[in-house]
């Protein structure tokens, strides 16, 4: 009995196949990356609750009008212009009071925060639920960190109530707002990626917030610089 | 001195082929790995906003897309309008009931993040409802879509 051989298979078709799929690919891909810059919004807040007093010095008031045009505390300023005073307007009293129109720096010190911890738990050990005194005890515990983790054991820090606000009208267009926010997510960027290189904890911009040790250097970055932004309603 | 010279056909021998399919499955794999599928199809008209500090995104799956431009079709109008997934919204007070519609499990609003895709000659006012509709549900944690933009 002769033993059937098994033909050779035909690989011919193979190529064509394999365009066919490729060209498939080739038509769904979109090979642009999702990129974009990221915000939190601020908490819906309780129409009950007391508006927070604050002092002219420590508020940023950029506006841009329906045509795009850029009004910075109350005078007209080119794009273009808007980094150095956005830069200014953290940097200016960092050392010593050089400009009273711009937010004052306070040092934060070790002792300080261990102060401030006691008397939050000592406020805690008479009414545990009382949410003021546990939020001081969370920023003082995160301040702590911060100061624990730097030469000296303290640091400048700006007022807590210093704020950039943003105003828009119903027709600014967005791609203006978004070149505001470039502006403020650059220095910002920029002064905490000095701080890091300041302390050695890398480069900010490298930091993952996936990766576990990164988180710690993260916040204690936002610390060092914070980043408020409060944007008013659109005027109806 | 023919005494090399074997008998037969001369010519140009055939090109070799049976190394295209390696080829091109190559360039097949290559595509299928780079390739990110069209999540939605574009109903507004949205060209993006640059930014040199923008930072590509990078847990796609937890992420929702609002689309915000001018529709394509002129039965719609020249306003701005915004696009929830495949069909446009009537008004910004949707936004709010189909995020909560597309809550993942196990997942609070806030860890889902918003990447509002805006054309950028699209007024604030659009986009302010928007955010204040997302403010209602907490979801605050939001992404202004921008191509990256390489600093001079």
């Amino acid at each position: 009995m002769a033993r059937r051989e098994v033909g050779e298979i035909n690989a011919g078709s193979m190529a064509d196949i394999a365009f066919l799929l490729l060209i498939f690919f080739l038509v769904t891909t979109t090979m642009e990356v999702d990129a974009g810059i990221g915000r939190t919004l601020p908490l819906k807040r309780d129409q009950n609750s007391p508006p927070v007093e604050i002092n002219e010095r420590d508020v940023l008031d950029i506006m841009a009008n329906k045509n795009d045009q850029l009004l910075v505390e109350n005078r007209q300023l080119q794009i273009e212009d808007l980094e150095e005073v956005v830069r200014d307007f953290y940097l200016a009293n960092l050392d010593s009071e050089t400009n009273p129109d711009l937010p004052l720096y306070t040092t934060i010190s070790r002792t300080q925060c261990l102060q401030k911890i006691a008397a939050s738990k000592a406020a805690l050990a008479t009414n545990p639920k009382n949410d003021v005194a546990n939020q001081e005890l969370a920023k003082w515990t995160a301040k702590l960190a911060v100061c624990e983790s730097i030469p000296n054991n303290s640091y400048r820090e700006i007022s807590n109530k210093a704020i950039i606000q943003l105003k828009n009208q119903a027709n600014t267009s967005f791609g203006r707002y978004i070149d505001i926010q470039d502006i403020l997510k650059k220095v910002v960027n920029d002064l905490r990626s000095e701080k890091a290189e300041e302390y050695g904890w890398g480069t900010y911009l490298e930091l993952k917030e996936t990766v576990e040790e990164d988180i710690e250097t993260i916040e204690r970055l936002r610390i060092l610089v914070p980043e408020r932004i409060v944007e008013a309603k659109i005027e109806k | 001195m023919s005494k090399f010279k074997k008998g037969g056909k001369k010519g140009i021998p055939g090109v070799n082929t049976s190394a295209l399919p390696d080829i091109i499955f190559m360039l097949l794999f290559f595509f299928m790995v780079a390739t990110t599928m069209k999540e939605v199809d574009m109903q507004v008209d949205v060209k993006k906003p640059q930014a040199t500090q923008a930072m590509a995104i990078e847990d796609k799956d937890n992420v929702d897309f609002i689309y915000i431009g001018r529709p394509y079709d002129a039965e719609e109008g020249t306003e701005p309008r915004i696009q929830l997934d495949d069909a446009l919204a009537p008004d910004p007070t949707f936004v709010p009931i189909w995020k909560q519609q597309k809550a993942r499990e196990g997942k609070k609003p806030f860890d889902i993040v918003t990447s509002l895709k805006v054309d950028k000659t699209v007024g604030m006012r659009i986009v302010s409802d928007v955010k204040e509709g997302l403010r209602t549900i907490d979801a605050l944690k939001i992404n202004y879509s921008a191509d990256q933009l390489v600093a001079k």
